[in-house]
């Protein structure tokens, strides 16, 4: 028994700081980045909406990050764990328990996507989209019309993040987004070079850096600013709260934790421009094409380049290693806070947890609609409440003032003075509050049944989760009590 | 098509603002890591606060001597301090005048 005890105390570290950023970076970019900053870029006024962007990314996603990590940090405990050390036990763990739900929600339907991505890397390496005859809607239409290939790719998906958990932090996600992330970034710039090249690919760079400053007094303009800079960060997810947890004793937060992630993260944003618009407008390509902009576009045109299919090769990999670099990154948010909650040793968790994300997500391997529809709960409801319950946690409970003494500059590389204070009480919190507020003003009307879905299922998972802890924490302390074990 | 002056402007511009930080943070944070192994391999023990955050954090014990946090960040200023005492070489820019006088903090009644 000791010995177990032991085990449970010893907490795994982070075995370099270049591991940490790197996972930090890999939890964030996602397959988002790849597609959808470029096209937001250039529907919202191209440079006006880099500048907007550029500064909610400096006033709230990097002081938030800090925020969340010293929390991670400063408690060395997962999600429920660093609520319960904050709050005491009880209810309010319950907060902790919504924001692992979320992101195991989150999980189950991201994690067919990377099945997507890995048909389509396979198929970049059995040379498909340069042989004769191909048609890139055919063949998309094909693949999500068949359950064996959704749930197949699911799978082998749901295995690989299960295989690379199961070697833990340091030994597992580490030793391989040391890799994975520096080869992504050094995939989009060859792809990049490639597509700067391409005769016609200025009109490209034209389209998502023209500023048009009209649209800097657009409210439009900073939403979209601030739902990129929000979500493209996972401010809030829980990621830098459970890689914070890692951190060693002698490691900073503020320049790597919050500088370095949320700048690193949007600079990869900003190389996806450079690596996409300019293939997509030198092949007449439809820019506003969403998801389907690489599945169907990007597939129909690197046949028609010179060496195409290794340009297929080179971007379908990078992709892949942005998409599976999250799947690992949020499905170690649960499983380290069950791990931490339960008596079960870390093979035995991944295997619970990927077992009930995969479950979880085959639905959305099975529909497009569902996954769709899982997206809109999550990521517009999900998210944001998660984001305000840990920023809102270190604002009005800890108090930011305390925090920033204390932890966040200890060891720090740069100094953080006391204006990151009201940002973390004030801003954030409000921001969140509005983002919530204005989807719920203009999603009401178009979608009634989807918005009052989302505004309800979150409401049921606040109380739900709350009454869950409460419960248990109750029952826990009665068996105590009455002498049970 | 050529690029509008004002399109390279905010091309050079993000890549100012970002990639030039992004890389300068990377390259600051992993020197100090080296720097932090470094003295703790000859060492043992490194400073944990720079001159200016450990004087907010005594401001901050001497403030709030009830709080429930006070426990822990004085001991953590209590560290640093007798760290900074015993060590050569401190990791932050510390004065030998600075250093010599700190005193470490008593538990207030």
């Amino acid at each position: 028994m000791a010995s177990e005890n032991e085990a449970r105390t010893a907490r795994e570290e982070w075995g370099t700081r270049f591991g940490f950023l790197m996972a930090m970076l890999g939890g964030m970019v996602g397959s988002g980045n790849i597609w959808r900053m470029p096209y937001t870029t250039g529907q919202n006024g191209g440079g006006a909406f880099l500048l907007a962007y550029i500064i909610l990314l400096f006033v709230i996603a990097i002081p938030g990050l800090m925020a969340e990590t010293a929390l991670g940090s400063y408690t060395k405990q997962g999600v429920i764990g660093a609520f319960k050390k904050t709050y005491g036990r009880g209810w309010s763990e319950g907060f902790g328990l919504v924001v692992v739900v979320v992101t195991i929600a989150l999980t189950s339907y991201y994690l067919p996507v990377v099945g997507q991505v890995l048909y389509y890397v396979a198929h970049s390496f059995l040379l498909t989209f340069s042989q004769p005859g191909f048609e890139s809607v055919a063949f998309w239409n094909e693949f999500t019309a068949s359950p064996l290939l959704t749930i197949g790719t699911h799978t082998i998906a749901t295995v690989l993040v299960g295989g690379v958990l199961l070697f833990g932090i340091k030994r597992g996600i580490e030793r391989v987004v040391k890799w994975m992330i520096p080869l992504l970034v050094v995939t989009l710039i060859v792809v990049a070079v490639r597509g700067l090249t391409l005769p016609g690919a200025t009109a490209g760079l034209a389209f998502a850096l023209t500023p048009d400053w009209n649209y800097l007094v657009r409210g439009q303009t900073w939403i979209a600013a601030l739902g990129q800079a929000l979500f493209s960060t996972g401010l809030g997810w829980g990621i830098a709260l459970t890689f914070g947890s890692y951190l060693r004793q002698n490691d900073d937060i503020p320049l790597g934790a919050g500088i370095f992630t949320a700048i690193g993260n949007t600079s990869i944003g900003l190389l996806s421009i450079f690596a996409v618009f300019p293939v997509v407008f030198a092949f007449g390509l439809e820019p506003t094409a969403g998801a389907e902009l690489t599945f169907v576009s990007l597939v129909s045109v690197f046949p028609q380049m010179a060496g195409g299919p290794i340009w297929a090769i080179v971007f379908f990999v990078g992709f892949f290693f942005a998409a599976l670099s999250t799947g690992i990154v949020i499905t170690e948010i649960g499983v380290s806070t069950i791990i931490e909650e339960t008596r079960l040793d870390r093979s035995q968790t991944v295997l619970v947890v990927c077992t009930v994300v995969w479950l979880l997500g085959i639905p959305s391997a099975y529909s497009p609609a569902f996954l769709g529809t899982m997206d809109f709960m999550f990521g517009n409801w999900g998210l944001p409440l998660a984001t305000l319950l840990i920023i809102g946690t270190v604002g009005w409970k800890i108090g930011p003032e305390r925090l920033r003494v204390i932890e966040l500059n200890r060891n720090a590389d740069v100094y953080i003075g006391s204006w990151w204070n009201p940002v973390i009480k004030y801003v954030i919190p409000l921001v969140m509050v509005f983002i919530m507020v204005y989807y719920l003003l203009t999603n009401i009307a178009g979608s009634t049944m989807q918005t009052v879905g989302g505004v309800v299922l979150m409401t049921v998972l606040l109380v739900g989760a709350v009454l869950v802890m409460r419960v248990v924490r109750q029952r826990e302390t009665t068996n105590v009590a009455s002498g049970g074990d | 098509m050529a690029l509008s002056t004002a399109a390279w402007v905010v091309m050079i511009g993000s890549i100012v603002v970002l990639w030039v930080p992004a890389v300068w943070a990377l390259v600051r944070t992993l020197r100090d890591e080296g720097r932090k192994l470094e003295l703790l391999t000859e060492q043992g023990k490194i400073d944990t606060y720079s001159p200016q955050a450990l004087g907010e954090l005594r401001e901050w014990i001497e403030a709030h001597p009830d709080d429930a946090y006070e426990p822990e960040a004085r001991r953590r200023y209590n560290e640093c301090v007798e760290t900074l005492h015993d060590i050569e070489e401190p990791f932050y820019e510390w004065s030998n005048a600075a250093v010599e006088d700190l005193q470490k903090l008593d538990r207030s009644e």
